[in-house]
């Protein structure tokens, strides 16, 4: 049985590359893999207490953070599709109009 | 024993393959170090005594999700684009911040959260969660299964090529993309 | 986790027969694909090596051993060197969760007075028996898509992309037809457990007081769309005719594995077959009873294990022989027909089915 608190800190190494990688890149999937990245640390840490409190709330947010996921990453990869289609670039820097 | 190792074999990854997404230049390789970083989430969550859980999250994140991200990267042909670096000011405020951020955390879970065992076995099989899932969680089921629906339109709405003079959702619209016309404009 | 050396050994066999089967289907299938080509275009096919070309599989073997390995220079070395092993993990791992056997009580095995074993144990001729057994092959079956996006995406060559590009594409597209498909099963099963999927399936029902009818999935009515539904998808996430829309040789040259020579070529080839393989033993389990054998009560002994694996090992050959024919005999689809029918006919009727199961389990007739 590996203690709670292990899982804890993956969570916390895997959640701060997220937010390191959202910080520095410019380039929009990356950042978006990042956050996906920072989603399934926040995942991680769900279930690591759920186990520890013996309760499924926290497997049942899981589920939901997943099916948010999966639909942020149709949107989000949807924007990325136009942004390209109307600026050539995914690069977030050049994303900065409200409209076009 | 034997999970002790495989936890820290499998934690070794999931970190080392996380760096490659942020550090690497080319993003079709940075999708595939996040498919293998899913996957080993996936078998902590199989230590976490949830293997339904690492079953989904294999099929949701690697294998739905990744491919739709890998499919956009080599649609859009992305990889052959040179992705200017940040402002250096910029850079070292990302990775200090990032680190601040991690050592505070760590403190505070070392500080806060050091556990003993849990009392009982975590029972998360598939017919607890259905029934959790259909009891006391049945209207946040409901709001998703709305805000998946939602994300499917607004994801049709987006990606429509030609949005100035589009038809209707879904008809083959003529290949020349009406967006290069407006930025000219 | 409680387990001994006796365990770790049974294991360790338990891999080794499950394997040597999924290793030795590609030389079998490399030789049935081609002669049944042959039967069915009324041709001989390969018949010059050996008896029959029964050493047909070997000499192209060789052949691929003796072949240049290239690496084109635009490539992405280190991927266009892994994308074969993608895609031949989740074909080989995929396997472990199918139960290919009657569970049967191990006797106590002496040699010369010492006791070798001490019976007693409980032998299951299935490697990994999770109780979230088809999620497991739903999730290694997603898995496979990478070897080929991989391999498309790392030759840098046109039709190789095209060919990763569609493939993932029809792959998203017929997993969930595939998932949907199998949920009826699953309904009346109760139980995501493969093993006891086949344990729905055994005995019979009766039907006009006279006619026994084995208990397979394939014979109530309720699973008939599904099952063909099902079946489509799995030819579709092989990349099978009439779906083989990631290799369509007419467009594509070869599509994804176009730049491919060698080894790595015969790797995609294998993965092919062990998933063809492997996607069989699924849809055995699911619909057709898997060990189990019609008319006949299957005991526990090491002999109704032997009968039940063998019962299974045929079934699994039937289905790849219906492979085989489909692929002979159907020609392939446009592309855009292809993603309609996956989205407009197969997904509506996988939800179909599942509402009629779901209306004949409330009914009380499953």
């Amino acid at each position: 049985m590996i203690p709670t608190t292990w899982f804890l800190i993956l969570g916390a190494i895997l959640f701060s590359i997220g937010v390191c990688g959202v910080l520095t890149r410019r380039n929009g999937i990356t950042i978006f893999m990042s956050i996906e990245l920072m989603v399934n640390a926040v995942n991680l840490t769900f279930l690591a207490y759920a186990r520890q409190f013996n309760q499924l709330h926290g497997l049942i947010f899981v589920f939901f953070i997943m099916a948010i996921a999966a639909a942020e990453a149709a949107v989000g990869l949807a924007i990325f599709i136009s942004l390209f289609h109307h600026r050539e670039t995914i690069d977030v820097d050049e994303a900065n109009l409200m409209h076009w | 024993m034997f999970e002790y190792l495989v936890f820290f074999v499998f934690a070794a990854m999931a970190i080392i393959f996380a760096l490659v997404v942020i550090l690497h230049r080319n993003p079709v390789v940075g999708a595939l170090s996040l498919v293998v970083s899913f996957f080993s989430l996936a078998v902590m969550y199989v230590l976490l005594e949830a293997p339904f859980l690492a079953a989904l999250q294999v099929i949701v994140y690697a294998g739905a999700i990744m491919v739709l991200f890998l499919f956009v990267i080599m649609l859009l042909n992305l990889q052959h684009r040179h992705e200017p670096s940040t402002r250096p000011v910029q850079q070292f405020l990302g990775y200090t911040g990032a680190a601040a951020f991690l050592i505070t955390i760590v403190y505070y879970i070392g500080k806060y959260a050091v556990y003993t065992m849990p009392a009982g076995p975590f029972h998360a099989d598939a017919r607890s969660i259905g029934l959790a899932l259909f009891q006391a969680y049945v209207f946040p089921f409901e709001m998703v299964s709305i805000l998946l629906l939602a994300a499917i339109v607004g994801a049709l709405l987006l990606s429509g090529r030609a949005i100035g003079h589009r038809t209707g959702i879904g008809t083959e619209t003529t290949e020349e993309p009406a967006g290069k016309a407006e930025v000219s404009r | 986790m409680a387990f001994d050396a006796t365990d770790i050994v049974l294991s360790i066999v338990k891999i080794a027969i499950v394997l040597s089967f999924v290793l030795s289907v590609t030389p079998v299938m490399a030789w049935v694909e081609r002669r049944g080509a042959g039967m069915i275009q009324d041709r001989p096919g390969p018949n010059r090596v050996g008896p029959f070309g029964l050493l047909q599989p070997f000499a192209d073997a060789l052949k691929f051993l003796t072949k240049e390995d290239i690496i084109p220079a635009q490539a992405n070395k280190l991927l266009y060197t892994l994308a074969p092993a993608f895609g031949l993990l989740p074909a080989l791992t995929t396997i472990a969760v199918v139960p290919w056997g009657r569970p049967f009580v191990i006797p106590q095995m002496t040699i010369g007075g010492h006791v070798l074993f001490t019976g007693g144990r409980l032998f299951e001729p299935i490697i990994a028996d999770v109780n979230a057994g088809i999620l497991v092959v739903f999730a290694l079956a997603s898995l496979s898509v990478y070897g080929v996006t991989t391999a498309g995406w790392s030759s840098a060559n046109k039709y190789s992309m095209f060919g990763a590009i569609r493939s993932s594409a029809q792959m998203i597209s017929y997993e969930l037809s595939l998932a949907m498909a199998a949920l009826g099963v699953l309904l009346v099963t109760g139980s995501l457990r493969l093993s006891d999927v086949v344990w729905t399936q055994a005995g019979s029902f009766v039907l006009f007081d006279t006619i026994r009818v084995p208990a397979w999935n394939c014979f109530s009515p309720g699973m008939w769309l599904s099952m063909v539904v099902f079946i489509a998808a799995a030819f579709a996430e092989t990349n099978r005719l009439p779906f083989d829309f990631a290799e369509a040789e007419a467009e594509l040259v070869a599509g994804y594995h176009t730049e491919y020579s060698s080894m790595k070529f015969a790797l995609f080839f294998m993965s092919e077959y062990m998933s063809m393989a492997t996607m069989s033993a699924v849809i055995v389990t699911l619909f057709f009873g898997g060990w189990g054998i019609p008319w006949y009560h299957v005991p526990p002994t090491f002999l109704g294990f032997l009968l039940s694996a063998i019962a299974f090992l045929i079934k699994i050959c039937i289905m790849l022989f219906v492979f085989v024919w489909v692929r002979w005999t159907i020609p392939r689809l446009k592309y855009d027909i292809l993603m309609r029918l996956g989205w407009k006919v197969f997904l509506p009727l996988a939800i179909v089915n599942l509402v009629i199961v779901a209306g004949f389990i409330a009914k009380g007739w499953i």
